[in-house]
């Protein structure tokens, strides 16, 4: 995605209208979705009011991602002091074999452990959300040139000042595209969390696999997928550029 | 002026660097040179704490490096490196500016004394201030690096190899430059190479080490004209000796004062080097050359047997 030409600021501002207006609208498609699902007797989700769904998802990954953001940046910062070094090994290889455990598993496992509801999606998401982040400033930190680190040193700044000056500066870029690609990731992830009780975006889904009715998978996958691309152009457009 | 006193510094079971000493007084200029992994860069680095030592004692003006806290000791010394580390995301009025911010001098004076330190270092301020490192050449990257190591006035100034990475021609402008600066400012310089040549034009105190240990030190000069081993008188170039002396001599050393004979038709400033004398005999084919003072006047003449040093009267 190239969203530096132009107005970069479009791409959010379109998704974002989209996603909303397809939320307040969704019931006046009911011509268009009787094609999906000739046969069912409704086929607008109307169980629940789709933006109050919207706002429950957008808190569950906010907290979720706020919570791996914070423990996986610190955590990837504290292996990579001088004191933290010996954990680093362990930490990557965990952080990188993590990333290949799919999402539906870590919620089957979550879910006997945490039980129902809001809480275990929001620790099984911030578990799988902290896999990239934790490896992306990893990733970020460690690939900052050894002679500027080695500069850095010799001219007298602090650990503080180096980290705070040089590391997460240079590293940003890195890091912030490990928090984008964790919070797509749990956008989509979210919605099943309404397999094991939580009520979001994932509702009209699990409603419609239940009952046979595709018109409201279809309304869910849409919404959530709207909700993904608005958020991922949020990023592009915020995100520090990938300055030499 | 700085002093290593049986210092030693151990990797694990190996020794690097082994019970040197090594004295460097104010405004010396001193070169470590030797092959790779002999220790000349791990005793440079010892020196500002970048790696501690094992044993032995380190001094900056008769204080024990350990007295002082690592970072403040650090500001006090200058230090460039061959890959320079300028931080990419700063500009390079922000890289040059850096001790200075962190000694908390005002931002009018940490200004002042950007646009001070890239006058010396002849980067335009219009045209360099507000670039980045990437948008420099390697020669103007090092020039940022030098300034940058300049910048709050230290007494001492760390140079690990820091032209190594520069075209031939590039490095001897900065050679140049540097011998020129640090005649200027007074500064004790204690310069790492594995380049012989360098060494030889920058030094006034020449250290060579091998294995750890220092080999020899001195005066160039004293080193070429009595190396103490093979492996001294090998990494000074063998046979290449008498070249690399006369490199360090002056025409005005050999030359005959006006009077004797006629004016040879070449000429020569008596400022240049008796290793250019000779090549300049040699390209030209003959065996006189006109020396001349900075204004081009005639004020002596070399003989090639003068300048070969040849012993009794031509």
């Amino acid at each position: 995605m190239n969203e530096r030409h132009g107005a970069p600021w479009l791409a959010p501002l379109c998704w974002g209208i989209l996603l909303v207006g397809g939320c307040l609208l969704m019931r006046f498609l009911e011509a268009p979705l009787r094609l999906v699902e000739p046969d069912s007797r409704a086929v607008v989700f109307e169980r629940v009011d789709l933006l109050t769904l919207l706002g429950r998802h957008l808190l569950v990954v906010s907290v979720a991602a706020l919570l791996s953001v914070v423990v996986g940046v610190v955590a990837a910062i504290a292996v990579t002091r001088e004191k933290g070094r010996d954990f680093l090994p362990l930490v990557a290889q965990v952080a990188s074999m993590g990333q290949t455990f799919p999402p539906v598993a870590v919620l089957a496992l979550a879910v006997p452990v945490l039980g129902f509801g809001t809480v275990p999606i929001i620790v099984a998401l911030m578990l799988y959300g902290l896999l990239p982040v934790v490896r992306n400033t990893l990733a970020g930190i460690e690939g900052i040139d050894p002679a500027v680190r080695e500069a850095a040193r010799g001219m007298g700044m602090t650990s503080r000042q180096i980290l705070r000056q040089v590391e997460l500066p240079l590293a940003s870029p890195v890091i912030v595209a490990g928090i984008r690609t964790s919070v797509t990731i749990n956008i989509a992830t979210a919605a099943l969390g309404a397999t094991v009780g939580a009520s979001n975006l994932g509702e009209p889904i699990i409603a419609g696999i239940v009952n046979g009715n595709t018109a409201y998978i279809v309304q869910g996958a849409v919404l959530i997928a709207l909700l993904a691309l608005t958020v991922d152009s949020l990023f592009g457009w915020l995100a520090p550029g990938h300055t030499g | 002026m700085i002093e290593l006193i049986g210092v030693s510094k151990r990797f694990g079971d190996s020794l690097a660097v082994n019970n040197i000493s090594l004295k460097v007084a104010s405004g010396e200029f001193c070169c470590l040179v030797g092959t790779s992994g002999c220790g000349k860069s791990t005793t440079l680095r010892m020196i500002n704490r970048l790696i501690e030592h094992s044993d032995g004692e380190i001094h900056i003006d008769q204080q024990p490096i350990r007295s002082f806290r690592e970072e403040v000791l650090r500001r006090r010394i200058g230090y460039a490196i061959q890959s320079t580390g300028l931080f990419p995301h700063w500009t390079v009025a922000r890289n040059i500016g850096l001790v200075p911010r962190l000694l908390k001098w005002s931002q009018a004076a940490v200004d002042a004394r950007v646009e001070e330190l890239m006058a010396l270092l002849r980067l335009d301020m219009a045209e360099f201030a507000g670039k980045y490192p990437h948008q420099l050449s390697g020669g103007q990257a090092q020039r940022v690096g030098v300034a940058r190591a300049l910048a709050a006035d230290p007494d001492i100034l760390l140079m690990d190899e820091p032209f190594g990475a520069l075209d031939p021609i590039t490095r001897e402008n900065l050679q140049l430059e540097l011998r020129d600066l640090q005649a200027r400012l007074g500064k004790t310089i204690v310069f790492v190479t594995h380049d012989m040549d360098e060494a030889l034009r920058l030094a006034d105190h020449l250290v060579v080490m091998h294995e750890g240990q220092v080999v020899q030190q001195g005066h160039p000069l004293e080193l070429l004209r009595e190396p103490a081993n093979e492996f001294v008188t090998s990494l000074l170039g063998g046979e290449d000796r008498g070249l690399k002396e006369a490199a360090l001599l002056p025409v005005s050393e050999r030359m005959v004062p006006l009077g004797v004979g006629g004016v040879a038709r070449d000429r020569i400033v008596q400022t240049a080097s008796l290793r250019d004398a000779l090549s300049m005999m040699l390209w030209r084919r003959v065996e006189r050359l006109a020396v001349v003072d900075d204004e081009d006047i005639p004020i002596g003449e070399l003989s090639f047997r003068r300048l070969v040093g040849a012993r009794g009267h031509e």
